[in-house]
């Protein structure tokens, strides 16, 4: 074992102090009330601080090579045990869950709004054949495998859904654990907003019902089984809905709106 | 998934499995600190962590084997979705898991995991520079568009079943 890691892994121990004694931020805003939680503040942390301008003495140590290989390479194991506790959630509300089944499925087609939201917008900025990769989905791997295939990384295609895979990377937690609770606050239920936060992304699912159970503590067991339930469905159906449902859609979508485009 | 084979491997996975749990239960220690109250950190607990652990190691054995076994259609499915499975069955099966788990603090699990979320993408914050401000406009609609979309067909559905 390298003494370096021993650094990350004290350094990692300090963030998680930092961050839990920041505890529960909310700022309110009108009627909206943007929830901080503990999980925010060692991401933000850890991103500010990795930067180059604080690469200096000890912190070199700990933003060397390997240990941000050795949490790239093996955040997914880190991630396992969370993995782990959505099974106990949602096993207990299984019956609840199998009920509202078809519900949990329809509402999988949401996925769909990458493209019909999406697409217009890009297509609006002037993106053309990069807009193809950037609202496919929300460029995870999925979507980069298809394009990859399809298009290779290099084209525009490519590299459309590469950004899209690197800002979902860098903001995707943080952006919805914002953005659920102020869902919340123009009056959607829980329960919905729950079933929607099963993106195809862990990390942003996590944030997503980690808001909502800390605006709604009482709620806690339900919001996480029916967010967990859901990432399950998306991830069995997610490439399904990607090349039967969403390919179509956005190349009938796309000729729609650049029809007279010369380019 | 990575170049050392056979039992080694394993004993690597186990290894960070359980400086995951580690920091979970250090997370949950901080908590019960800072607020008195909470999730205490009992034997229950102490069990649900290492229920955890077991899960996590039970998923990654069955990804391996599916992977061996090169079944087509589950061979995508992701490691994640395997350890939620194995626990979801156990816990349905026994429910002296449920009880174990949840004694687990869940927002305690979600810090250590961003934590190093955040040290994983330090070199790639570069790589924002090769992003067109379009694209990351482009990104926050495309988020938007498939939270709003699928809240609103939930929202529509759970209506309908009258619930």
């Amino acid at each position: 074992m390298k003494r370096d890691f021993w650094y990350l892994i004290v350094f990692a121990v300090m963030i998680i102090f930092a961050a839990e004694w920041i505890g529960f931020q909310s700022i309110t805003i009108g009627a909206i009330t943007i929830t901080l939680l503990p999980l925010v503040f060692a991401i933000l942390l850890t991103m500010v601080l990795g930067m180059s301008v604080f690469r200096k003495g000890i912190m070199k140590k700990v933003y060397s090579k390997a240990n941000i290989g050795f949490a790239s390479q093996y955040l997914i194991f880190i991630m396992l045990p969370l993995m782990a506790r959505y099974g106990a959630d949602v096993a207990p509300r299984i019956k609840d869950i199998l009920q509202v089944g078809w519900v949990f499925i329809i509402q999988d087609l949401g996925n769909l709004g990458t493209v019909l939201i999406g697409l217009p917008i890009a297509v609006l900025l002037g993106l053309r054949r990069e807009a193809i990769g950037a609202t496919l989905g929300i460029g995870r791997e999925g979507e980069l495998a298809y394009i990859s295939e399809k298009y290779t990384l290099e084209s525009k295609e490519g590299r459309g859904v590469l950004s899209l895979y690197i800002i979902g990377t860098l903001f995707g937690a943080l952006f919805f654990s914002v953005f659920a609770p102020i869902l919340l606050d123009l009056g959607f239920r829980p329960e919905a907003l729950a079933m929607a936060a099963g993106v195809g992304s862990s990390s942003m699912m996590t944030g997503a019902s980690s808001t909502l159970v800390a605006r709604l503590p009482e709620m806690e067991e339900t919001i996480l089984s029916y967010a967990a339930a859901s990432q399950l469905l998306t991830s069995f159906l997610g490439t399904f809905t990607m090349i039967f449902l969403a390919v179509p859609l956005q190349k009938f979508m796309y000729k729609l709106l650049v029809r007279g485009d010369e380019s | 998934m990575t170049k050392t084979t056979g039992l080694n491997h394993y004993v690597k996975y186990g290894l960070i499995l359980l400086l995951s749990i580690s920091l979970i239960l250090l997370t949950q220690g901080i908590k019960l600190l800072k607020y008195g109250g909470g999730a205490p950190i009992n034997s229950t607990a102490i069990m649900g962590l290492f229920t955890l652990w077991l899960f996590s190691m039970i998923g990654i054995f069955i990804t391996d084997i599916i992977k061996k076994a090169n079944i087509p259609v589950l061979r995508s499915f992701p490691i994640l979705g395997w350890v939620s499975i194995t626990s979801l069955v156990m816990c349905l099966i026994f429910d002296f898991f449920v009880t174990a788990i949840q004694a687990v603090d869940f927002l305690s699990i979600t810090t250590p995991i961003l934590t190093f979320a955040g040290i994983s993408v330090a070199d790639r914050l570069v790589d924002l520079r090769k992003t067109s401000w379009k694209v990351a406009i482009v990104a926050v609609f495309v988020f938007i568009g498939t939270y709003l979309a699928s809240a609103l067909l939930a929202q529509f559905g759970l209506m309908i079943s009258g619930n």
